[in-house]
């Protein structure tokens, strides 16, 4: 470890590459660890298990004397649920969760009695008494811009209690109010749902009994289902943190070739001096486990304050995409911290081996010679560039067989590596090519050009790890540009209508009797009904079939006759019914057009054939489309989603004024412009994450090429020396290495273009589809590039100018030793 | 052409200064070679350095064609050491990317001044005609000392300097290498300034000096059968 206390140039070099790596790795490490656990009690509302659900057949929620009721029968297992979003007056919209404390069953906590819930403590009385408390955990108060005890105003008028920021268990990024307030915050004293604790099979058996006609006992599925359809997002996590940890461990593997390059006089002396290279090799591995303790302590020190950065986003982003709960609160564990140890020892192992050993197998004398090191960079580029092809031909035989996400990425893998490994060949045969057109006359150029020779040996890891970090950036940035595209464009046709009301006292004929302004111009009552479909979650919902936004949707595909069939078969029902189904069903549930599926109701099977599939995009469940009136008479459980109101250009004003006329209060309405702002902040919101890590990649990949440009430019002191004393000057220097060094960057950007292209290609045909089974057109944007360019170009110039500083200073004891004489 | 006049230089080290060249006087005339003879750490290659302007001296002169170079700036020492001088090395210091011929042309490329004809000469009279394409790494040390030696004479420098340009041959070899480097000296008209250990090299030289104690001493001449 001296060698480090010596030089701390390389020992920054080592604990950077160590930190990065192990910090980001780390970081999305906890994040999916913390999620999965959270999924884990999913079944829980606020600490407490509830292993069945009372819900309404028609969505229209439970009464309150329903649920008094099953209470006066004995039924204390059972409480209320209220479930929905407040718009606030500036168009904010925040979800809230509320119920009631003193009914929450306490054997519902498990051993532990009240120490999980929130009657914990004794801030709840103010919480439950008139006047009440809203609390928000602080992720939720910091995106709202709220303090303690603010009142927030609401769209329909109200206030929401005062804010008490703390968290509670499972409460996520939702406001959390005591039933009394809820009611007093919205207008109707309905409950969302009422929650069950788990029930003998008897006591099941009254309490649906005791169920009014229109409410149905479900079982809780949540877990289940949230494992499944996030399984794919943390697989994509996974492989960000991975691809961090590879990047990190190129500045490690930097770092230590140049500082065994720098201890191979002493190898050498210490070989000479009958020291075995076993007894070398155990020196440098106790050095190593030195610096795996090192790297660990530190990385899980960044990755856990990293985490705990990250972990909102991520967890708004499942919260939106998934409705899973997720708790901002990190722990860390044992087990957790034994293995971002071993990943370090792994990567310091992995990256040490090969130079170690190529270090250590030479023989002394070889081991000083300049021309052995040449020749054996040239036999290493030739290795490489078979293991190159080796991949490629492993990637094409892959590349067949992707069926899941795993296997997607292990193709990627096989291809960047692939390209990778054959980068220095590449560049090579460039800088020959170049050689070989430029004239006799330019033997400036012909000296710079041949001079990237001398850096390629030490550059060609940092150019590898800039290769990837670039194809990273430019394909995730085409994949997000893309994805931001397609959403945005889908937004535009699938919310056409005005406005959207979720009021189901309001229906579609109470609204157009009132139309005595002319501002309706069209209106859209849709139904739909939650099931089950291949093991997953689904949704049927039934449409009006000459609805706007029916009429207007864009099919990928599609039979013959499709769109009209399912159309003209809207009232009478035919078996089997033509149904239109998401792509997500073509994709996941491996159904193709003209396929006839089952949905059984209530025992009853009903058949359907597949006629056209629609984009979905981001919707993790299957979703099929059928005629309002087949999906009213096939399913009893049917619950209204809405309506969609179509108005004149200049009538969105007086048809508010009659939806509050129809008994609609302000806050059940959303107009499309602030669905669509809002849809487009949780898009950005969801892929900040993605941005952050491409920033830090590309952070990561400049330290490396300053780490390698820096060894390299102190390893060939003596030689600009000698440069100096041919009367060079330093700005003939700074072009002849510069040139290239740009050269080579050139060549690396340019081939990450077609590359990112492709990494881009796989992500939305292949890993989208085979993880969440659905397509979108790929986007090429230049700008995005040429930024990323721009970026690269200052990070490289920055690398260079501090190594021509570092020159600067060094030349002139370089010069005092030419001729290899002190004095 | 080469004049030292009163030439000193202290190297100021931990506890102590140390006094490396004290007073010194020396003159080198067109064509002519002298060697520098002294132990290691006499401060010969410090000399050297003071001549090719890579070091300033503490007090006395430099002159150099004629002209006061003492206190030249750097641009200026860059265009005479392009131009007027070349520099020897034991360890050869050819660019390891470029092949024979383009290192041989390297410096008179920087001084604009490649004579062909000359090039021909030197690459036959030092049996490099045929290695022209060879990479450094694939020569013999010999072999880079040859080029070495012609990469320092085609831009037809007033003076050469070398610095233990055989210590890495064997002695045969440092034989024919001197004898050449001599020879070529004198056919372009170039003086040389050799920094040896070796009392048998410098017994080929027209003048002997010794270096001991910061002081240059002229040595008698010894009559050498060439």
């Amino acid at each position: 470890m001296s060698h480090y206390r010596r030089h701390p140039g390389q020992t920054a070099f080592m604990a950077v590459g160590l930190l990065t790596g192990v910090a980001l790795w780390l970081s999305v490490q906890l994040i999916n660890d913390h999620a999965e656990a959270s999924y884990g009690e999913a079944d829980q509302l606020l600490g407490a298990e509830s292993a069945f659900w009372i819900r309404s057949k028609q969505g229209k929620g439970i009464a309150l004397e329903d649920y008094i009721n099953l209470r006066l029968h004995g039924f204390t297992e059972v409480y209320p649920v209220i479930e929905t979003r407040v718009i606030t007056t500036d168009g904010k919209v925040i979800p809230i969760i509320a119920t009631d404390l003193l009914a929450l069953p306490l054997d519902a906590y498990g051993g532990n009695g009240t120490a999980n819930s929130p009657l914990a403590g004794n801030t709840w009385l103010q919480f439950i008494q008139p006047g009440y408390q809203s609390w928000y955990s602080i992720d939720l108060a910091k995106r709202l811009g709220l303090a303690e005890g603010d009142e927030v105003a609401l769209a329909n008028g109200r206030k929401m209690p005062p804010a008490l920021i703390q968290s509670r268990q499972q409460q996520g990024l939702r406001a959390f109010l005591d039933i009394g307030a809820a009611f007093s915050v919205l207008s109707e004293e309905r409950f969302s749902y009422l929650a069950v604790t788990s029930l003998d099979p008897a006591k099941q058996k009254i309490l649906e009994s005791l169920l009014p006609a229109g409410l149905m006992l479900v079982k809780n599925e949540q877990v289940l289902d949230l494992t499944q359809l996030t399984e794919s997002l943390h697989t994509h996590l996974t492989a960000m943190g991975l691809l961090s940890f590879a990047v990190g461990l190129f500045i490690v593997f930097n770092a230590v070739r140049f500082s065994l390059l720098t201890r191979q006089g002493t190898f050498n002396t210490l070989r000479e001096l009958g020291v075995s290279v076993q007894m070398i090799s155990a020196a440098v591995i106790l050095e190593t486990l030195a610096w795996s303790l090192l790297g660990t302590i530190s990385g899980v020190l960044v990755g856990y304050l990293l985490s705990g950065i990250l972990l909102p986003t991520v967890a708004g982003s499942l919260q939106s995409l998934y409705g899973a709960i997720v708790e901002t609160d990190i722990q860390l564990s044992l087990r957790q911290l034994l293995l971002a140890w071993l990943m370090t020892l792994f990567g310091l192992v992995f990256a040490l081996a090969g130079p170690l050993w190529s270090r250590l197998r030479m023989n002394v004398i070889d081991g000083r010679s300049n021309s052995v090191l040449w020749s054996q960079d040239e036999r290493a580029r030739t290795q490489m560039m078979w293991a190159s092809w080796v991949m490629g031909l492993l990637a094409v035989g892959a590349f067949f067989r992707i069926e899941t996400v795993v296997h997607g990425f292990v193709t990627l893998a096989l291809i960047l590596f692939s390209v990778a490994f054959l980068l220095p060949a590449i560049i090579q045969h460039v800088i020959r090519g170049a050689q070989g057109i430029l004239p006799e006359s330019s033997w400036k150029w012909r000296w710079a050009t041949s001079d990237a020779f001398a850096q390629l040996p030490q550059l060609r890891i940092a150019l590898m790890a800039l290769l990837l970090t670039l194809t990273a950036n430019i394909g995730v940035t085409m994949l997000v540009g893309s994805f931001r595209d397609a959403l945005s464009n889908w937004l535009e046709l699938r919310l056409s209508a005005d406005i959207y009301l979720q009021n189901d006292a309001v229906t579609e004929t109470s609204i157009t009797a009132l139309n005595v302004m002319g501002w309706h111009v069209a209106s859209h009552q849709r139904i739909g009904v939650s099931t089950r479909w291949l093991d997953r979650p689904a949704r049927v919902q039934g449409v009006d079939v000459d609805a706007p936004d029916i009429t207007g949707i864009e099919l990928v595909e599609q039979t013959s006759s499709g769109f009209v069939s399912w159309n003209s078969n809207a009232k009478s029902p035919i078996d089997p019914q033509p149904i239109l189904a998401n792509e997500q069903v073509k994709h996941l549930g491996h159904v193709n057009l003209g396929d006839v599926i089952n949905l059984a109701v209530s025992g009853k099977d009903y058949h359907y054939e597949i006629v056209g599939f629609f984009h979905d995009y981001g919707t993790p469940y299957y979703r099929f489309y059928l005629p309002y009136q087949i999906v009213k008479d096939r399913w009893q459980n049917v619950r209204s989603e809405g309506l969609a109101l179509w108005v004149t250009s200049e009538g969105v004003e007086d048809a508010e004024k009659s939806l509050l006329e129809v008994g609609a209060e302000p806050g059940e309405w959303i107009r499309q412009s602030d669905i669509k702002r809002v849809s487009l902040e949780i898009f950005d919101r969801t892929f900040q994450i993605t941005a952050a890590l491409n920033s830090l990649t590309l952070i990561v990949a400049g330290v490396a090429l300053l780490a390698a440009l820096l060894a390299i430019h102190q390893q060939r002191l003596p030689e600009y020396a000698h440069w100096h004393s041919l009367g060079v000057t330093f700005r003939e220097w700074l072009t002849l290495v510069a040139i290239p060094l740009t050269l080579m960057v050139l060549v690396t950007g340019m081939l990450a273009i077609p590359l990112g292209w492709v990494l881009s290609w796989m992500l939305v045909y292949k890993l989208n589809v085979v993880a969440f089974g659905w397509t979108m057109p790929l986007v090429w944007s230049w700008p995005p590039v040429v930024q990323l360019f721009f970026v690269t170009a200052c990070v490289v110039a920055a690398a260079m100018a501090v190594v021509a500083l570092q020159v600067r200073k060094r030349l002139p004891d370089a010069i005092k030793q030419l001729g290899g004489v002190g004095l | 052409m080469l004049k030292l006049s009163k030439l000193s230089k202290t190297f100021s080290q931990p506890g102590d200064d140390v006094r490396v060249l004290d007073g010194v006087d020396f003159h080198l005339s067109p064509a002519k070679s002298a060697a520098l003879l002294g132990e290691s750490g006499s401060g010969k290659s410090t000399l050297l350095h003071l001549i090719t302007g890579l070091d300033k001296p503490d007090s006395g002169d430099i002159i150099f064609n004629g002209d006061v170079v003492t206190d030249f700036d750097e641009k200026q020492w860059n265009r005479i050491r392009r131009t007027e001088l070349s520099l020897i090395f034991q360890q050869y210091h050819l660019i390891p990317t470029l092949n024979v011929l383009d290192n041989i042309q390297l410096q008179a490329r920087l001084a604009d001044s490649v004579d062909l004809a000359l090039l021909d000469h030197l690459m036959s009279r030092l049996g490099l005609t045929t290695l022209g394409s060879r990479l450094p790494h694939q020569l013999s040390g010999g072999q880079q000392q040859r080029v070495a030696i012609a990469r320092s004479l085609l831009h037809k420098p007033k003076l050469v300097l070398a610095d233990e340009p055989t210590g890495n041959l064997d002695g045969e070899t440092s034989k024919t290498v001197i004898q050449l480097l001599i020879e070529l000296t004198r056919e372009t008209g170039s003086g040389l300034l050799v920094v040896t250990h070796s009392e048998d090299m410098a017994n080929h030289m027209d003048s002997r000096w010794r270096l001991d104690r910061g002081r240059l001493i002229k040595q008698p001449a010894v009559n050498v059968a060439e």
